[in-house]
Order: C-alpha cells, then structure tokens, then sequence
C-alpha cells in the first residue's frame, strides 16, 4: 500500500476509534477492531511527530487493551519528540505490571540519555521486575556506565549479580574490571568476566594460589570462555599436582587436541 | 563396582546373565551404589536426549551450558512471561556470528532466493536490513507452535541473524535501529524457553510480529524519502 494512503487510513482509523471503542455499535467483532487499531498503530510509525504524538496520547488515555496500550508505546519510542519521551517517563512512574516494564524498556529503546537517566530513581523505588526492567532498558541502549553505577550502589548480592551479568551480557569488560578495583572480587564478578570473555583478567586470577576457591572459579571462568591456550599456559607452568588435575578437568570439556597432548605428556613423565 | 560396569548395565550391553543379575542383587542391597547408579542414569538419559551437533568443542560446550540455562524454568509469574532471559546465550552465539563478516552476512541475505528486497530500497545495508525484518517477521510466524527443541533451535537461529544486523546498525552509524534490534533479543529468548505457557509465547510473537512490522514500514519510509531527495 502507498504509505501516503496507509497514513490516511491510519489517521482516519486513530480519529475514530480512539478511546470510545466500548460504546461502539459497530457490528465488526471486538477482536476485528482490535486488529485494525494494531494495523492502525503500525502504519502511524510513518506519520510526522506532531501528527501522531496527539493520536497516541489518546490511545494511551483511552479505554483500550494492554497490547494496543504497549503497541502505542512503541510507536512513542520512535516518535522524535522530547513530549514523547515525557510520556514514556509519565506511563513508567504511573502504570503497574507490563505496561510499566514495556514503558521502560521503550525508554532503553528511544535511547534519550535524560530519560535515560530517570530510570535511575525507578530502579530505586521498585520492585524485582522493575529493577529487571531498568536493568534490560540500560542493556538495549547500550548504557554500560548506568548498570556500572547500579552495581557499585547495590546492597544485597542479588541485585549485584544481576547488573554484574549484564554488564558481562554487554561486554562491558572496563566496567567489570572497575568493580573488582571498586567493591573487591567475588564470584558473581569471576563468572560476569567467563561471560564477557575477559580471558585477561581470567588467567591473572588463575594464576593466583593464595585463594584457591578463587583461583578454582578462575579456571572455570577459562573453560566457559573456551580458553585452552590460557588452561594449558597454566598446567605447563604450576608443579601443583592437585592444580594440574583441576586443569586437566578443565581442559577436557574444550579441546580434545590439547587434552590428548598433555595426557602423552603425563604418561611420559612416569616413565 | 565401578561406574563402567553400571554404564553396561545402563546400555544393557556386554554384560552376561549372570553379571546383571550380581548388578541387581548389589543396586538392591547397597543404597550407596544405588543412589550413584541413580545420578548416572539421569546423566545419560540426558546425553541420550541431545541431538549430534557439527560445533567446535568450545562452542558445543558453550551452547550446552546456554541450553541449560534457556531450559530452567524461568517463570516465575504463571500469568505472564517474566522477564528474566538467558545471558548466557548472549555469549555463545557469538562464537558462530563471530565468523561472518557483516557484509558478507548481508550479501547473503540478499542473494537468498526466498526473499524480496523492497521496492524503492535505498542503500546496501538499508536493503539487507529490511529483507532480514522481513524474514524474521515470517519465520516467527511460522514458527511450531507447540515450545519444542526444535523451536527453540530456530529462536537461536533467529537470535544469531538479529546480532549480526544489530552489529551492522552499529557499524552504519544507525544507532536508532541497533536499540530496536537488541531489544528484541530479550523477548526472542524468552519465547525461546522450552517451558513457555502457549498463551504466553503467542503475546510475544504478537509484540514482535508489531515491532518488526513497524521497523519495516519504517525503513522503507525513510529509504523512499532518501530516494525522493536524490
């Protein structure tokens, strides 16, 4: 369809249904005009901002579903507009369930640094779905210093893991590396760094001895990273018997090659 | 008894008559070697379970890790999906996309014989963009709608298309559409999950059918504007 018609029939559409479809004595079924408005909505992404800002407002205020509700905020997000982003932060801090967490993450989608940063005082005040929530919004606009601010601010290890993990889900190996310097090392931060695969970080730890729980979750961290090269470097250097049976264990589960080299190599230092 | 001798008899192969019968009478009178023959039973019914896979080892071991992850259960709330997605598999898709050059991922998009690039297209990334919205679009919607392992597997496909394109955004300066693309990420991997209500899975092919849907009509807005003005 031409988009010139498809917005005309977008706004036509909108302009006559918008908030009164209960009362309506049209004799389409109530799922038919559900469908309409979602088609409706999806084609009124191509309309200019100060035509389709006034139409989502009112589908926002009006007596419609979740889903047409949670479509219309998607439609927010791309909208380019700063009222827009205002009405995201407004369904955020007003709404409950879904609503509030898709009002969230089309926060993260729309990507305006001082929304963004409103999103801060919601992490604070709300629930575990929230926090979630917040925490995905940082993910999707790529807002690594955000969750690196949550986690350095978090009091319980649950919400610290939880950041921690996606910062690792984000790559965000600086970050990552400042929390160890900042809130000291832990096993949620050795596990965040096998997920990014900050194999540096990972084979200094390894070759740490002083802690060797530590140390045990270093080379786990190298196995899930797939780091043969650093397992190996490791059992060639330690004289630890009990180290180089953790890392042939290790070295198992990534590479046969490697694994039936040093296994040649173990039974020629018995002879 | 040693585990191999439990693994025979697991197989019920190489063991004699006689043998099996000495495993039965040990299982029924010692509960320690019983509950260690149980623990290795459930390991290799799990192994019988996996499908053969043509992975490096690291990779293999990395997606089994994110598999087990995606099978947790995940739902905490019955009435709705939760939130929660596997991080894990973040990583693991990477060790297969990490090998495709970004163009030459959208050289293939184009050239696939089942999809058709938009009329008034602008530029190769902008095509190659629209013709994987498309095909997303289409593959989500047709996807089983019983949650299978083989649904789940076409999810990570989908998941490891969508990370490339996502990366191309990244790399064209289209910041915009990189959001949009990562935020489908997590919904693809909650739809993924293999103990996902069907109500549930449906909400959100709905969402991303809409979200992909309006990208679409989007890009092609913005591409036709960009052909107007040249």
């Amino acid at each position: 369809m031409h988009s010139r018609l498809k917005l005309i029939l977008t706004l036509m559409t909108l302009a006559a249904t918008a908030g009164s479809f209960a009362q309506s004595e049209s004799s389409q079924s109530a799922d038919a005009r559900e469908e309409l408005k979602l088609a409706a909505l999806e084609a009124l992404i191509t309309a200019p901002a100060d035509r389709a800002l006034p139409l989502v407002t009112r589908v926002l205020a009006g007596n419609n579903s979740d889903e047409v509700k949670s479509r219309a905020l998607f439609i927010l997000s791309q909208i380019d507009d700063p009222q827009a982003q205002t009405q995201l932060l407004d369904v955020a801090r007003q709404s409950s369930g879904e609503l509030r967490e898709e009002a969230i993450r089309m926060i993260g989608i729309g990507g305006d640094p001082a929304t963004l940063a409103q999103l801060t005082g919601l992490y604070t005040s709300g629930d575990a779905e929230v926090r979630d929530a917040v925490l995905e919004a940082y993910l999707i606009a790529g807002d690594s210093d955000a969750i690196f601010q949550i986690a350095t601010a978090a009091d319980n290890e649950e919400d610290f893991s939880a950041a921690v993990e996606m910062l690792a889900a984000m790559g965000a190996n600086d970050e990552l590396r400042m929390l160890r310097e900042k809130v000291g090392l832990s096993e949620s931060l050795i596990e965040a760094y096998a997920i990014s695969g900050d194999i540096e970080s990972l084979r200094a730890l390894a070759r740490d001895g002083s802690d060797p729980e530590q140390q045990e979750n270093a080379i786990d961290g190298l196995m899930i990273a797939g780091d043969d090269e650093g397992l190996l470097q490791l059992y060639r250097a330690t004289d630890d018997v009990e180290l180089k049976r953790k890392l042939l264990e290790a070295l198992s589960t990534t590479s046969s090659d490697t694994l039936l080299e040093l296994i040649d190599e173990a039974l020629a230092d018995d002879q | 008894m040693n585990d191999d001798t439990l693994i025979l008899y697991y197989y019920d192969d190489g063991l004699t008559d006689e043998q099996r019968k000495q495993v039965e009478s040990a299982l029924a009178a010692d509960s320690e070697l019983a509950a260690r023959f149980s623990a290795l039973r459930k390991q290799l019914d799990a192994v019988a379970e996996l499908e053969p896979l043509e992975l490096p080892p690291h990779a293999r071991q990395r997606m089994h890790d994110s598999i087990d992850r995606i099978a947790r259960p995940v739902l905490a709330d019955t009435r709705r999906p939760a939130r929660t997605f596997s991080l894990m598999s973040f990583t693991w898709g990477a060790a297969v996309t990490a090998a495709l050059a970004i163009g030459i991922g959208i050289g293939v998009f184009l050239s696939a014989p089942d999809v058709t690039p938009l009329a008034g297209s602008g530029d190769p990334f902008t095509r190659g963009m629209q013709v994987y919205l498309q095909d997303a679009r289409r593959e989500i919607s047709t996807l089983p709608a019983d949650a299978t392992a083989e649904r789940t597997r076409l999810i990570m496909r989908i998941v490891d298309q969508n990370r490339l394109f996502e990366r191309a955004a990244e790399q064209n300066d289209s910041e915009n559409l990189a959001r949009v693309l990562r935020a489908f990420e997590p919904i693809l991997l909650r739809l993924a999950a293999e103990d996902i209500a069907p109500d549930d899975a449906a909400a959100l092919r709905a969402q991303l059918a809409f979200e992909l849907g309006a990208m679409l009509t989007k890009l092609s807005r913005d591409s036709s504007k960009e052909i107007q003005t040249t």
